[in-house]
């Protein structure tokens, strides 16, 4: 674009100007230019953020992570805290593990099911549109609104009392429309041809879908799972008033003994501590939590982008 | 040929398949229970099948439904008593102590702490996302792709952690103090006042990076699905990159771009843990950046640990979260009002 050559009439001003950029033959031009280098360092600003956050987190939580003396590296992950919080955050890791596996089996049978209800036996129309607005409304509803749901209707009404089984509830709820909206898109990509194939063998309606549509859909939804598991795994809001805190694994399924703490929970007691070494294992909590998400999100990254690149 | 009496079997049958067709309610659970009785064994898993994903299809119906209950049962006490009513989203004073309940505060401060992240991210945002689609060379674009869309899975914890760690010491020793011995800016009365930090402007910001990751990633999409014949139209006619990118591209994909600035306005509504730490959390309203501001999601947190037991102080914090649940379904109904528009006048999917 830039060397086609402009028969535009020269005024002083484009002509000085011409003079001190060269090759760059109009005012058009030039604020053509101004726009490029505006844009370019809007995505630096956009993109710095992401940088800082990982360079301050690591800057402190790196020894507490991959260090080699006592109570670093591995053994941080692996000893329980002491009453002043000195060791390890063993409690949170565990706790933020059965949370999401507890949240994963409630969450992912019911949002798959739940796509593959709408998407394979209902045709478009109201129960169709109902499904779908409601989980977009879902998936809108601020986190701490959930937890404050969660806490009045499992903790209070269902007396199911703060612990790892109102935590977990909670925590599905939150990933009840992701998986269920990317299951659908995932399902929806599937040829039909594929289906139409087994039904003329004279498959079922229900052994199609498990044999053929699910198998078919399956890296997309996986994709999906992946994606909710880094979200869910990183929410604090809706824990704070279902599944409290403690500082060693739960025991029970009810009462004070199953009340269970969560890496992103400990993050936010220990840095508001005052004491230094408190904040510097926050920080190494925040470095373990964040590379565990990251990781997640860029296995669901490469499988979503194998599988459109296997479609296309 | 067709007889009298073929004809008058065959409208019988017509009629009887009438009657099939309006059968009561009971008539038909008995039919298709006398149909799973004689199906084979897939058939019959083919049927139970059916009926049972109706449940898992209804789970999400069923949580909003449960939600909405839950929170207007637990909001209503402040509404109906004398001390609250529905005047308490005018009345600033929030003092539990003497049963005062007035939630006009937060409200302000969730508005303020929003409107300025939208400020900063909408703008900036946007000139990502049009760089990302229309100037990006090629090499660059997946990595940074990527890295935009790792910002949105950092959870809001870490966010938090580094605002309050890193961001909220430089407003208050580098920030505040530039702007206020400056000449340039030193007069502006927003600028005024005594700060550690904890502010309304850290609020803002760290709300403004959590947001940029949405608001790049569906306007770049919905840039993205602009048919490439209107930019080279708008080439042959003579214009600019940037021109064509400004006038063009961005118009066509204006309801997208709508869609991602009310989805993000829901976010940051929402938004808890990152902005519950940097804000200061003082029951005041802010006249200047850098006074501190309570917003709705920080009071809730804060407080229901202590309040459950009071059922006037725990009643007006589900109120707050009544308000939030509704604001959130408004903004979801405004995304997909500006969706649908994009399909109707552009023919496109935002």
């Amino acid at each position: 674009m830039t060397h086609t050559e402009r028969t535009e009439q020269r005024t002083p001003v484009n002509g000085t100007i011409r003079i001190l950029i060269g090759r760059y033959q109009s005012f058009r031009e030039l604020k053509d230019l101004f726009f490029k280098i505006l844009l370019s360092v809007a995505i630096i600003v956009i993109v710095a953020p992401f940088f800082l956050v990982l360079f301050e987190v690591a800057s402190i939580g790196f020894w507490q992570v991959f260090g080699s003396s006592s109570g670093q590296g591995i053994e941080f992950f692996l000893t329980f805290p002491g009453p002043s919080l000195e060791g390890g955050i063993r409690n949170a890791l565990v706790g933020t593990v059965e949370l999401v596996v507890i949240a994963s089996c409630v969450g992912i049978p019911l949002s798959v099911l739940g796509a593959v209800y709408i998407n394979e036996y209902t045709e478009p129309g109201l129960t169709k549109s109902i499904v779908e607005f409601t989980s977009d409304v879902l998936a809108g509803v601020p986190s701490i609104v959930i937890g404050a749901f969660g806490f009045a209707f499992l903790v209070d009404f269902l007396k199911l009392g703060m612990g790892v089984l109102a935590g977990s509830l909670t925590l599905s709820f939150m990933m009840i429309p992701t998986v269920l909206r990317t299951t659908q898109e995932a399902l929806r990509s599937v040829p039909q041809s594929l289906r139409e194939a087994s039904l003329a063998l004279g498959a079922t309606k229900w052994s199609t879908t498990w044999n053929v549509t699910l198998r078919a859909a399956f890296p997309g939804i996986i994709t999906g799972v992946l994606l909710a598991v880094g979200r869910i795994m990183g929410e604090t809001a809706p824990l704070i008033f279902t599944a409290g805190n403690n500082l060693i694994v739960p025991t029970e399924l009810s009462g004070s003994g199953s009340w269970v703490a969560s890496l992103p929970y400990t993050i936010w007691a220990y840095i508001t501590d005052p004491r230094a070494y408190v904040q510097e294992k926050a920080h190494g909590a925040a470095l373990g939590l964040l590379i565990m998400v990251l990781i997640i999100d860029l296995i669901a990254n490469y499988i979503s982008r194998r599988v459109t690149r296997r479609l296309v | 040929m067709v007889t009298k009496d073929d004809s008058r079997t065959q409208k019988d049958e017509v009629a009887s398949n009438r009657i099939v067709r309006v059968k009561s309610i009971p008539q038909r659970i008995l039919d298709a229970l006398t149909d799973f009785r004689d199906a084979d064994r897939p058939s019959r898993i083919d049927k139970l099948g059916r009926v049972g994903l109706l449940i898992p299809a209804f789970a999400s119906t069923m949580i909003i439904i449960l939600i909405l209950t839950f929170l207007w049962y637990e909001a209503m006490p402040i509404f109906a008593d004398p001390a609250g009513g529905p005047g308490i989203i005018v009345n600033p004073t929030w003092d539990p102590s003497r049963d005062s309940y007035g939630i006009a505060i937060f409200i302000v401060g969730s508005l303020l702490c929003t409107g300025i992240a939208i400020g900063i991210a909408v703008p900036l945002g946007l000139a990502g996302a049009i760089f990302l689609s229309e100037y990006c060379p090629g090499r660059l674009r997946q990595p940074l792709k990527m890295i935009i869309e790792m910002m949105a899975a950092i959870p809001s914890i870490v966010y938090g952690l580094w605002a309050y760690v890193v961001l909220v010491p430089y407003i208050g020793n580098t920030l505040a103090p530039a702007l206020q011995s400056n000449p340039l800016t030193a007069w502006i009365p927003f600028f005024q006042g005594e700060t550690n930090g904890l502010s309304l402007i850290a609020g803002g910001i760290i709300l403004a990076i959590m947001l940029l990751p949405t608001v790049v990633t569906i306007s770049a999409d919905a840039l993205q699905t602009v048919p490439r014949s209107l930019r080279e139209a708008s080439y042959a006619l003579g214009a600019t990159q940037s021109e064509t990118a400004r006038k063009i591209t961005l118009s066509a994909a204006l309801p997208g771009i709508g869609a991602a600035v009310i989805l993000s306005l829901g976010r940051a509504v929402g938004e808890t843990m990152a902005i519950l730490m940097v804000t200061g959390n003082s029951l005041q309203i802010p006249y200047t950046i850098f006074d501190p501001v309570y917003v709705m999601t920080s009071i809730i947190t804060n407080q229901l640990g202590y309040a459950f037991v009071f059922p006037l102080w725990r009643s007006a914090l589900f109120a707050i979260g009544l308000i939030l649940l509704i604001m959130s379904i408004c903004f979801t109904i405004t995304a997909k009002l500006f969706i649908r528009w994009g399909m109707k006048t552009r023919g496109m999917t935002g």
